[in-house]
């Protein structure tokens, strides 16, 4: 009987393809947002309403993650950007090297923008652990879920760097205390930021699309070649 | 549930680093799993045990350290003796915000080899 001393990280093999990906979007100058919400937060309507406003602008994509169908990349594409559907086969979130394989079965079609949208499978704990290789997590709430989220799920809310509150429109049918939302976020998150939209109405959509403009400036400025790369 | 992805990936990790030593197998795999791994061990356990079920590993225990987090309130100080998973980062006492360290460990640390006996194996026939 022999002990063998490994000492080796379970999520390594994920941590390695992350890294992978996150200095193939430095190289193209992508930002990656990686989209985490419970299902029927509305986070395909959000990129819908998003890909709207942005396509004149912006090149755009989107993975989607999803357990069994292709409909979110269907919608996608409707709107007139280049999608996929991760099919995850029954699993509660996408893995880096998931994400790795569909950008390399599509040849550069989602590698080469300015923002590649991940659409993670709807679940606020199991997707929260695994990194994408994205620039930054976003959690989606919204007002017909409940206040409690962001205590009861606290790893995701504090591991975002921005919380989607979604779906305001509805604020004066259903008891949602935004107060409260904003304490719990500020708690969990002193240094992320929180956004409240409607995607129905167009309220808070401004605030929502700056925030990635930005975001995506931001890191052009950071890597000087990326600008020039494509 | 992704205890099962987990359960995989520490099947192939161990499958990994056994890769050289031969013939026999693996009787046991020693895991430090945190508390904000979000891993919930009598699960993943069971995850194992159906992973390994019908496998070579079949039989091959799976032994998880755990490994608490430690939450200090920079107004009361230490909080010794909060119960696991109940890290939520504001102080019980002042509702100050906690500083948080550690828990969060999930890693393979050991793995247990039977190697196989080569006069053994001959007396049963070459089985296997
Ligand atoms: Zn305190």
């Amino acid at each position: 009987m022999t002990e063998i001393d490994v000492k080796q990280k379970v999520l390594a093999a994920n941590a390695a393809a992350a890294a992978g990906l996150r200095e193939t979007f430095a190289r193209t100058g992508t930002l990656v947002v990686n989209l985490i919400s419970s299902p029927g937060s509305g986070k395909t309507t959000l990129l819908e309403k998003t890909v709207a406003a942005l396509k004149g602008s912006l090149s755009l994509g989107g993975l989607e993650g999803d357990i069994a169908t292709e409909r979110d990349a269907e919608r996608l594409r409707k709107m007139g950007i280049p999608a996929r559907q991760i099919l995850t086969g029954g699993s509660c979130h996408l893995d880096a090297r998931q994400v790795e394989r569909a950008l390399a079965d599509e040849g550069g079609r989602l590698s080469n923008l300015d923002i590649l949208f991940i659409e993670n499978v709807g679940n606020l704990i199991c997707p929260t652990g695994y990194d994408l290789g994205e620039d930054f997590k976003i959690v989606l709430l919204s007002v017909t879920e409940g206040e409690d989220k962001p205590f009861k799920y606290p790893a995701i809310f504090s591991k975002a760097a921005v919380t989607v509150v979604t779906k305001i429109d509805l604020l004066p049918y259903v008891p949602f205390d935004l107060v409260a939302v904003r304490e719990q976020v500020a708690t969990l998150a002193p240094d992320g930021r929180l956004v409240e939209v409607s995607a129905t109405s167009g309220a808070g959509m401004d605030a929502w699309l700056s925030l990635l403009t930005d975001a995506l400036a931001k890191k052009r400025a950071e890597i000087p070649a990326a600008g020039v790369a494509s | 549930m992704h205890e099962m992805g987990v359960a995989a990936e520490v099947r192939r990790i161990a499958r990994q680093s056994v890769a050289d030593r031969g013939p026999g197998r693996i009787t046991c795999v020693r895991l430090a799993v945190g508390d904000l791994a979000a891993i919930e061990p009598e699960l993943l356990k069971y995850a194992w045990e159906a992973l390994v079920e019908g496998t070579p590993e079949a039989g091959a225990t799976l032994e998880v350290d755990w490994r608490p987090a430690t939450q200090t309130c920079r107004i009361c100080g230490d909080l010794p003796g909060r119960a696991p998973g109940t890290w939520l980062r504001l102080c019980p006492r002042c509702d100050g915000v906690l500083s948080v360290t550690g828990g969060d460990d999930l890693d393979v640390l050991q793995v247990v080899f039977e190697e196989e006996d080569p006069v053994e194996r001959e007396a049963q026939g070459g089985e296997r």
